[in-house]
């Protein structure tokens, strides 16, 4: 973003006014540090060709230590000997510009002599008076964007340089300089040859990594640098054939990380692919629809709610205009628009409220405008320019993981020359002992670490995919994991959107309906065959302004949800509602009113009679009859049927249907107007009803340790109801939080307020911004549905934020982290499991590599330490890093979910990946396979005296430990001696297995044998290796057992309260 | 026992906070009530700033949009526009249902004398009933003139005299008593919260003030304030914008305010908000009737009436009576008498005033209506417990 520092803005620029050379300002930045001047020339902006001019010309003069021009920034900085004062320097830029500045100017730059800096900037003003004269001039006056007038207009034109002044331009102003006009817009021809001139409307895609890069970039590490330096080692002490062995060991780690990094890149890549976008503009007076890129300078463009800002533009009519700007400014509440405003000059982006900018959005009301810039000329191409490379952004994830490599690859550097040293004071000589060193750092650093994380974040956005679940930011997997509360929109989200009836009740019996079908308490019932029933349905078609269209079949309802409802109803109970209208001609409508409260229709019912149809208030129709029908008679209207009625109505309102009630009276061609004496049919409920499913979903979601919240704007008594029936508070007390003005309200106290709060009833979606923010102030990781064009602020801000694939509206879904692309909230719980998943199996794979390394750490350690020398040579540690570190760490970062993962509470958001406690457990573990190999090793000492068996012995045993432990490392809780086995994990399956097939290789093949310096071992060695690598195993799961045993997973209810 | 003393008791408007609360769980016990006589529940209040806390407990087959009873009692009392009125205000609502049919009370208006054993108390509580001889309505004669001050104050600012009057208020009124008989007022106190940018500055509010308000209440009165009386008005100096925006409210807080001033004992426990099932409410209305008969039955010119309800017990396990030395009979005669002529049990209690039909049997809400002014005293609303129906049986 363009900041304005208020170092700069004080100094107004220094203006070239010469026929040709317009616009050419240049302003002192600062000359903070002696020896240094930062410049700022405007012509600079984006013009390669004076960069190259001013680099040259100024390099190689007297003084001048360093040029470097940015045509980003359009920033000269130099740097120069500290002796030679700024007024010297500041010559030579403006006579390579081409400029003689005036006496007295530089008199009084000098005066200042760049100790007082604010005096030195205001005089910096008048330094350049002169035109230009180089043939840099040329190169400057063509390169930007100078809108109309003649080459006599200096003055003016160049003070309102409209390239970043269009805020301070007037509507009229604007449409002249663009030569547009404010009605027809450009004319076709016209607009070709702009497109010509200025280019597409398309910022350059960021480049991928090639990937060579990608290839390279794995040999810029830490660890590969140790290696490095171990295999220089190695030649120099003789050891050709190590060095070589060390390189190989890069090569194929390199080849792997290539492999895994660019297979995540591409996911990775996919995630931002967009589709083509379109812009409404006004062409030869004729409103269009063209591609973005097609849009030039003086477009007449109109703006719509959800539509993208797809260039920046001057606005001319705003009619309530809404933008959301956090793109550009970050502010996630819109900025109201207003084309009639003026900016001040230097005033931030998100004031100029009568510009709108490429990349922002619409979130409400409408607005014309005219396009001022196209591409890169457009403050997001401005921003864009400055981001040089395409980084994927690092998640938080892997920036823990990042540091922890380089912390453990320093240790193991302090350890190894911690190691050296010690074996010097033992006596040992130089050279064993450097190789010694080499040995111990080829083994202890991780080297697979940081990659870890993008590959498994990676790997699972293409799990969830498969699921249906697209995922679009590589964090989001990493916050789905965390997910404490789960925001919910009612309509379109739990409910279907869509308005039915749902129970009914006439004569004295109950019905509901399901999936078309109409039950009583014993079952599926014909609505034909119960008089009264099928009365009902007849009236409420009847008195209805529903119109049907289309497919006599299956016809498209025209009317109010909740007329549509009760007209579906009938046609689902096979009544033919046309031919019904059409035998019942209507005379008369009377709609409902204020104090009114019902709805009457009359009809000619053929024969003479007419037909009063009525449906309101179950309470105010009610009082109007006098009779009711049941079991096809119809019968006097007594007290007790009354109350029985209104009971009824009050058990139905109270589950939070909307009821009505239904009457009807017929008689004689006599017009009545007033219903009286009508006979009651009986009351109709609907609602929109809950997604099949919805209440189990929720459960799920608590079980898990996510609370759910439902956000509505129904009145507090509906939204408890459904909020009951969803069971959204578990067995609590159900909050309700009821306001219409949650903007007035303290944002500390909505904070405190809405900690424990299940529904937020009343609230508009423009609400739900500040319920997401007041949550994460809490302390809360926050994931919220939602699928309008004024959701986009609350879905960005949400740490998750999800959308609907079908239903959702395209500004939802390309805000949001998540897109459900069947629109079932159900596989939102399978993202949550995924992300936690996938954060667990991180940890596993971290878990695994940490500990093996430090064993062998320890293990080398030990050895010299107790005057053995090295226990391992730097072959077979290599062969160890090969082999048993990479694959089994692979297959652990692709374990299936563990049981139970969703039976647990989320994790603290703000824990370290590896936390104290783990990597206490880590060192634990590691001293223990570390015993065991010693074990092994002592063994071979004591039984072979020397030579390579010992070594042998301990190189074997540790592979096998290595193994074992990676099936410890798959779970932190689940032991083998727990009856229930883990899912199983056929990657890690075939890791070990293979791993093992290859330790077997190397103790049978000869050559294989002499390269890692190994001997051959018997049965009995056999039974020692794998006693040395077991006991361990069964240690350390047995520890596993008892430990989480006595600290079991927590019960859920318990483990996840807010207090 | 002291005879000669000074005594203040004081009132607020329906405007004040803790009132507010009050009125707000009655307008819910009542809405209840008003559409299902047998429902059961405890509705309790909290307001501050622009915030209204509502916990419901209840069982009942209707719903009842809890928020909007506290959005239609705020507007009602006159909050509108300002830093808090009902349509800007938050609410926020905790909603329990205890479990259904178990708890399900029944409907007591039927039910046969031999049946009223089975509803026990359903909590530990010692009341107290009070009358006195001080007042028509038999109510100590300081919270009785601050009820009456407070609302001549309120009305004087909701009816339109003084429309730059908030509708929180306080008023106190300090009575001399002489052998325990009211004699002189010694001291009048108001304070009266000014609605914003509007006040007519502090001597015309202390003349509109004693002219529609104090003036008003004593015309007529036997004891007056005289020259020597003092009179408060604001004397802490303007008070704009009164209500939750300024201090927050509570239910249950202003117990002396609902009974007797302190002029004598309360039971601690909170009258509003509570279904009639809650012995903690209606046995104070029970005592209150007691007391009105001993004293109308002139027995004595005061009385107190000591209540003790232990759970599961239908009976009180205690029934006391204190004259105050003005008692014409043995208080222990009293006791006998009060005991062989009311029934104290829960559901006699609820039968006999009536206490689960009144809500719809009365405009405008039953409840919600003693929510302010007082429970006890309150000639203006035909209350059972202040009928002197029984006077003549214990003479």
């Amino acid at each position: 973003m363009r900041k304005v520092l208020p170092a700069i803005s004080i100094n107004e620029p220094t203006q070239v006014g010469e026929s040709g050379t317009r616009n050419l300002k240049i302003r002192l930045v600062h000359t903070r540090v002696r020896g240094r001047v930062r410049l700022n020339i405007n012509r600079l902006y984006r013009s390669p060709q004076l960069k190259q001019q001013l680099e040259q010309g100024l390099r190689g003069l007297p003084g001048i230590r360093s040029v470097q021009a940015s045509v980003l920034t359009g920033n000269l900085l130099v740097v120069f000997d500290p002796a030679r004062p700024v007024d010297d320097i500041l010559g030579m830029v403006h006579s390579q510009l081409g400029i003689e500045r005036s006496a007295g100017a530089s008199r009084r730059a000098r005066a200042a002599g760049g100790s007082d800096i604010r005096e030195t900037l205001s005089h910096v003003v008048d330094l350049f008076t002169q035109g230009l004269r180089s043939p840099v001039a040329a190169a400057v006056s063509g390169a930007a964007l100078s809108p109309g007038g003649g080459a006599g207009d200096t003055s003016l034109v160049a003070a309102e340089e409209p390239g970043s002044n269009w805020h301070r331009t007037g509507i009229k102003e604007a449409i002249a300089a663009l030569d547009t006009s404010s009605t027809h817009g450009l004319s076709a021809a016209d607009a070709a040859v702009r497109l010509a001139k200025y280019g597409p409307n398309a910022l350059p895609e960021p480049e991928a990594r090639s990937n060579l890069s990608i290839f390279l970039e794995q040999f810029n590490s830490l660890p590969v640098a140790l290696l490095g330096v171990s295999a220089v080692v190695s030649v120099m002490t003789g050891g050709t054939v190590d060095a070589i062995v060390i390189l190989v060991v890069v090569v194929i780690n390199a080849i792997i990380g290539f492999f895994t990094e660019r297979a995540a890149e591409r996911t990775i890549r996919a995630l931002t692919g967009s589709k083509p976008q379109y812009a409404t503009v006004v062409r030869d007076a004729e409103a269009e629809t063209i591609p973005i890129a097609d849009l030039v300078p003086g477009d007449l463009i109109l703006l719509n709610p959800g539509s993208y800002v797809p260039a920046d533009v001057r606005l001319m009519q705003t009619d309530r205009l809404s933008v959301d700007e956090s793109p550009l400014t970050g502010e996630s509440v819109p900025v109201t628009k207003d084309a009639d405003f003026m900016a001040e000059a230097d005033s931030p982006l998100g004031d100029r409220k009568n510009m709108a900018f490429m990349g922002t959005m619409c979130t409400g009301g409408t607005s014309r405008g005219i396009v001022v810039s196209t591409a890169m000329s457009t403050e997001l191409g401005n921003i864009q320019s400055m981001i040089t490379t395409a980084e994927v952004p690092e998640t938080p994830m892997e920036r823990q993981l990042d540091h922890m490599g380089t912390q453990l690859a320093v240790l193991s550097g302090v350890v190894c020359a911690g190691v050296g040293v010690v074996g010097l004071l033992r006596g040992q000589g130089w050279i064993p002992m450097l190789k010694s060193s080499v040995a111990l750092a080829v083994a202890a650093v991780p080297e697979g670490l940081p990659a870890v994380a993008t590959t498994t974040l990676a790997l699972g956005i293409k799990e969830m995919r498969k699921r249906r679940v697209a995922v679009r930011h590589l964090d989001a997997v990493e916050n789905l994991g965390s997910v404490q509360i789960f925001c919910l929109d009612k309509t379109g989200t739990l409910t279907l959107n869509h308005m039915t009836v749902v129970a009914l009740h006439t004569g004295d019996r109950r019905y509901t309906t399901s999936e078309g079908q109409f039950l009583d308490h014993d079952g599926v019932v014909d609505p034909g065959s119960i008089a009264e029933l099928r009365r009902l349905l007849e009236v409420v078609s009847l008195c209805s302004e529903t119109a049907l269209a289309g497919d006599r079949n299956n016809p498209d309802l025209e009317g109010s949800p909740t007329e549509n409802a009760l007209v579906e109803s009938a046609l689902r109970a096979g009544i033919d509602v046309r031919a019904l209208r059409e035998q019942n001609p209507r005379l008369e409508l009377r709609e409902r009113a204020e104090g009114r409260p019902l709805m009457s229709t009359q009809h000619n019912a053929g024969r003479g009679r007419r037909l009063m149809a009525v449906k309101g208030s179950p309470a105010e129709v009610l009082a109007l009859c006098t009779r009711f029908e049941k079991g096809g008679e119809v019968l006097e209207l007594d007290e007790e049927t009354r109350k029985a009625i209104i009971k009824e109505n009050e058990r139905m309102a109270g589950d939070a249907l909307r009821v009505l009630g239904v009457a009807y009276v017929e008689g004689g061609s006599k017009q009545r107007h007033e219903p009286e004496n009508l006979i009651w049919l009986g009351l109709t409920g609907m609602a929109d009803p809950l997604r099949t499913g919805m209440p189990e979903l929720m459960s799920l979601y608590h079980r898990a340790g996510i609370r759910t919240v439902m956000i509505t704007g129904d009145q507090t008594a509906t939204a408890a109801a459904i909020g009951k029936q969803l069971n959204l508070s578990g067995d609590k007390p159900l909050e309700v939080l009821d306001s219409t003005s949650l903007d007035k309200l303290d944002p500390e106290l909505l904070a405190g307020l809405i900690k424990k709060v299940n529904v937020f009833a009343r609230v508009s979606p423009a609400h739900k911004l500040k319920i997401v923010q007041a949550l994460q102030r809490s302390g809360f990781v926050v994931a919220m549905t939602g699928d309008g064009i004024n959701d986009g602020p609350a879905l960005k801000a949400s740490d998750v934020g999800v959308a609907m694939g079908k239903t959702g509206t395209d500004v939802a879904r390309s805000v949001a982290d998540v897109v459900l692309q069947d629109d079932n909230l159900g596989t939102m719980a399978v993202a949550v499991e995924q992300g936690r998943t996938i954060y667990r199996d991180v940890r596993k794979t971290i878990h695994f590599m940490v500990a093996t390394n430090v064993a062998e750490i320890e293990i080398m350690l030990a050895g010299i330490a107790m005057g053995y020398g090295e226990v391992m040579n730097p072959m077979q540690l290599l062969w160890i890093n090969l082999f048993t570190d990479i694959f089994p760490g692979l297959a652990l970062s692709l374990e299936p979910a563990e049981p139970g993962v969703m039976e647990r509470p989320p994790r603290d958001p703000s824990e370290e990946i590896i936390r104290k406690k783990d990597l206490i457990r880590m060192l634990e573990e590691s001293a223990i396979i570390g015993a065991g190999t010693l074990g092994a090793y002592f063994y071979g000492v004591k039984r072979y005296g020397g030579g390579l068996a010992p070594a042998t012995l301990a190189f074997n045993t540790l592979t096998i430990a290595e193994l074992f432990h990676s099936i410890r490392s798959r779970s932190n809780q689940h032991s083998i001696y727990h009856k229930k086995r883990m899912p199983p994990n056929k990657y890690l399956n075939w890791a070990v297995g293979g791993t093992l097939a290859v330790q077997i290789a190397a103790n049978y093949i000869p050559p294989l044998r002499t390269v890692l310096g190994a001997s051959r071992l018997g049965l009995v060695d056999f039974a020692v290796v794998f006693a040395g690598a077991g006991v361990p195993f069964f240690i350390n799961e047995a520890v596993k057992h008892f430990t989480t045993a006595r600290q079991a997973p927590p019960a859920i209810e318990g483990a996840y309260d807010t207090d | 026992m002291i005879k000669d003393f000074m005594f203040t008791s004081e009132s607020v408007t329906p405007g004040h906070p803790d009132k507010l609360c009050d009125q707000i769980s009655d307008a819910i016990v009542d809405e209840f009530l008003k559409k299902d006589i047998t429902a059961k529940v405890r509705a309790e209040s909290a307001v501050s700033g622009g915030v209204v806390f509502l916990a419901a407990r209840f069982v009942s087959d209707v719903e009842v949009d809890l928020p909007d009873m506290a959005r239609s009692v705020i507007s009602e009392v006159g909050y509108e526009g300002g830093d808090f009125n009902a349509e800007d205000a938050t609410v926020m609502t905790n909603l329990l249902e205890y479990p259904a049919e178990s708890t399900r009370p029944a409907d007591f208006s039927q039910t046969g004398d031999s049946d009223l054993n089975r509803l026990k108390a359903n909590s530990q509580v010692t009341v107290f009933g009070f009358a006195c001889d001080h007042t028509p309505a038999m109510m100590p004669l300081p919270i009785w003139l601050a009820h009456a001050l407070a609302r001549r104050l309120y009305e004087a600012g909701s009816a339109g005299d003084l429309p730059y009057l908030h509708p929180d208020g306080k008023t106190q009124v300090g009575v001399e008593f002489r052998d325990r008989k009211p004699v002189r007022i010694h001291s009048i106190s108001l304070l009266a919260s000014n609605r914003e940018g509007q006040h007519p500055g502090p001597k015309a509010m202390q003349d509109d003030l004693l002219q529609a308000v104090i003036e008003p209440v004593f015309a007529g009165q036997e004891i007056r304030p005289d020259e020597e009386t003092e009179i408060y008005i604001n004397k802490g100096g303007l008070f704009i914008g009164g209500g939750p925006a300024h201090h927050s409210g509570l239910t249950g807080r202003k117990t002396a305010v609902d009974t007797y001033g302190e002029y004598v004992r309360h039971s601690g426990a909170a009258l509003s908000g509570k279904d009639p099932l809650r012995i903690d409410r209606i046995a104070q209305y029970a005592a209150r009737h007691a007391a009105v008969n001993v004293v109308a039955a002139g027995l004595a010119s005061q009385c107190e009436v000591q209540l003790s309800y232990s759970l599961g017990q239908a009976n009180p396990v205690s029934i006391q009576v204190d004259t105050h030395e003005t008692g014409n009979v043995e208080a222990g005669e009293v006791v006998e008498r009060i005991t062989k002529h009311f029934d104290f049990r829960p559901a006699a209690i609820i039968r006999n005033y009536d206490l689960q039909r009144l809500p719809s049997a009365t405009e405008g809400g039953f409840y919600r209506r003693l929510a302010c002014y007082g429970h006890m005293g309150r000639s203006d609303l035909n209350l059972p417990w202040e009928q002197t129906d029984k006077a003549d049986l214990l003479k």
